[in-house]
């Protein structure tokens, strides 16, 4: 009876000793770029393999002592799959989690965008840690809209599964603006220029010369006194007892220029996108 | 010889067995999308080409080609997944990506259309090969976090990152 129990004792520490053989114990989870010590269990050699986003490993393992992982064979965020084979195979899968953020993608759109308009300005920051794995832990990431030294924007916003993103009105002064993105020292900028909007109202003048009329604009503002940008159309209109003539010009520096040539009793006129200029009556003698 | 020649029968066969695979199969749903709205085209398009990148990932496994990527993969994902092709030719192993079904969401579509968030419920039948013998077969749900950026005529994977949780 009692040999029939040590027989069934040694068979059951067999059983035990082989189902637990070869066992690898990973943590759950990693961060990316440490190191990592693998714990096993049984004795004699085996193969491990680690599969994971950007690696595969495959060595030779002494079971009973840890395996050890480069932090480089660990860089690339995702789900590694350990598998130790001897006899039998026994696998362990665990997660490799991003690192802290060190660089921002940031996306900001328009490049070019009109003053004075609404929601016209947009930016995403997407946060990577440096081994180009996305952080998908909540990350604050302040945003700046300055143009001429000006803050014209500036906002926090943590981020959601790793994306974050922000929409700003323009400001009122043409010229350069730059959009900035930080988080804890590590910022990505971008600038835009902000350009004048629709002429606000147009003045014209005239002046005969040998060739004609010579008809110039003042100076052309927008509605918040920015100087509208040059290839800006403005047409010219003479109507006089010959017909109606029409020119187009751009405005350079400012101001736009045309030369006509009516004759008779002329009324001028100007005109750039919804915007009409005042009325000139000239009597022109050929 | 008969047996050589059958043994790599059977090997050629497994390997145009795993490549004939259904295409993986794609579900979207994009009411969550924002702040930009997906419009049903992309929709269309989005399953499509993710459904493609998957397929060309599960071949490129298979057949250790990691030119197969350049289709549907740009940027850090198909840098991290060349790596692995790479890695997979230099320890004569491969992963196989079954019966893949991929429920995705639309998480983030920027104001200006350029980028789009989503995440994955991917559920496949996952075998790892090594000198021919698989070695691992594992039924896996993985939560993937995805962006896809629009190409010239059609959406590529740009990072394709598993999480522990969504």
């Amino acid at each position: 009876m009692r040999r029939a129990w040590a027989v069934g004792l040694t068979s059951l520490l067999w059983l035990a000793q082989v189902c637990f053989a070869q066992e690898i114990t990973p943590p759950q989870q990693v961060t990316a770029g440490n190191p990592l010590s693998i714990p096993t269990s049984g004795s004699g050699n085996a193969t491990f393999y680690l599969f994971g986003p950007g690696s595969v490993l495959k060595q030779t393992a002494h079971l009973g002592q840890a395996i050890e992982l480069r932090a480089e064979d660990l860089s690339a965020a995702g789900r590694y799959t350990a598998i130790v084979c001897g006899d039998t195979c026994h696998s362990a899968s665990f997660f490799v989690t991003p690192s802290t953020v060190s660089a921002l993608s940031f996306l900001a759109h328009p490049s070019r965008a009109l003053v004075k308009q609404n929601d016209s300005i947009s930016g995403v920051v997407f946060p990577f840690d440096k081994f180009q794995n996305l952080v998908t832990t909540p990350v604050t990431v302040n945003f700046q809209l300055t143009a001429n030294k000006a803050n014209l924007f500036s906002r926090s916003v943590p981020t959601r599964f790793g994306v974050v993103w922000f929409r700003s009105n323009s400001g009122n002064s043409a010229g350069l603006a730059l959009l900035t993105a930080s988080t804890n020292n590590i910022s990505a900028q971008r600038a835009l220029q902000l350009v004048a909007s629709d002429p606000c109202n147009l003045r014209i003048k005239a002046q005969q010369t040998t060739k004609g009329i010579l008809v110039e604009t003042d100076p052309v503002h927008d509605c918040s006194g920015n100087i509208v940008p040059d290839g800006t159309m403005v047409t010219f209109t003479a109507n006089s007892g010959a017909g109606r003539s029409t020119v187009d010009a751009p405005i350079k520096k400012g101001v736009a220029r045309a030369n006509l040539t009516p004759s008779g009793t002329t009324v001028i006129s100007a005109a750039s996108g919804v915007v009409m200029g005042n009325e000139l009556r000239m009597d022109v003698k050929r | 010889m008969k047996l050589v020649s059958i043994g790599i029968f059977a090997a050629l066969l497994s390997v145009s067995l795993a490549i004939a695979q259904n295409p993986p199969e794609v579900k979207l749903t994009v009411a969550s999308a924002g702040p930009r709205a997906v419009e049903s085209r992309t929709e269309q398009t989005l399953i499509r080409d993710y459904s493609a990148a998957w397929k060309s990932l599960a071949d490129a496994s298979e057949t250790s080609s990691p030119a197969l990527l350049n289709a549907y993969f740009t940027g850090g994902a198909k840098t991290t997944l060349s790596r692995e092709l790479a890695d997979q030719q230099k320890t004569s192993t491969h992963v196989r990506y079954l019966n893949q079904t991929h429920n995705l969401k639309a998480v983030f579509y920027s104001p200006e259309g350029d980028v789009m968030q989503l995440q994955d419920s991917a559920e496949y039948q996952m075998q790892i090969v090594s000198d021919e013998k698989v070695i691992h077969d594992e039924h896996v749900v993985v939560q993937y976090i995805v962006l896809m950026t629009p190409g010239a005529d059609r959406w590529v994977v740009r990072q394709l990152q598993a999480v522990p949780a969504l």
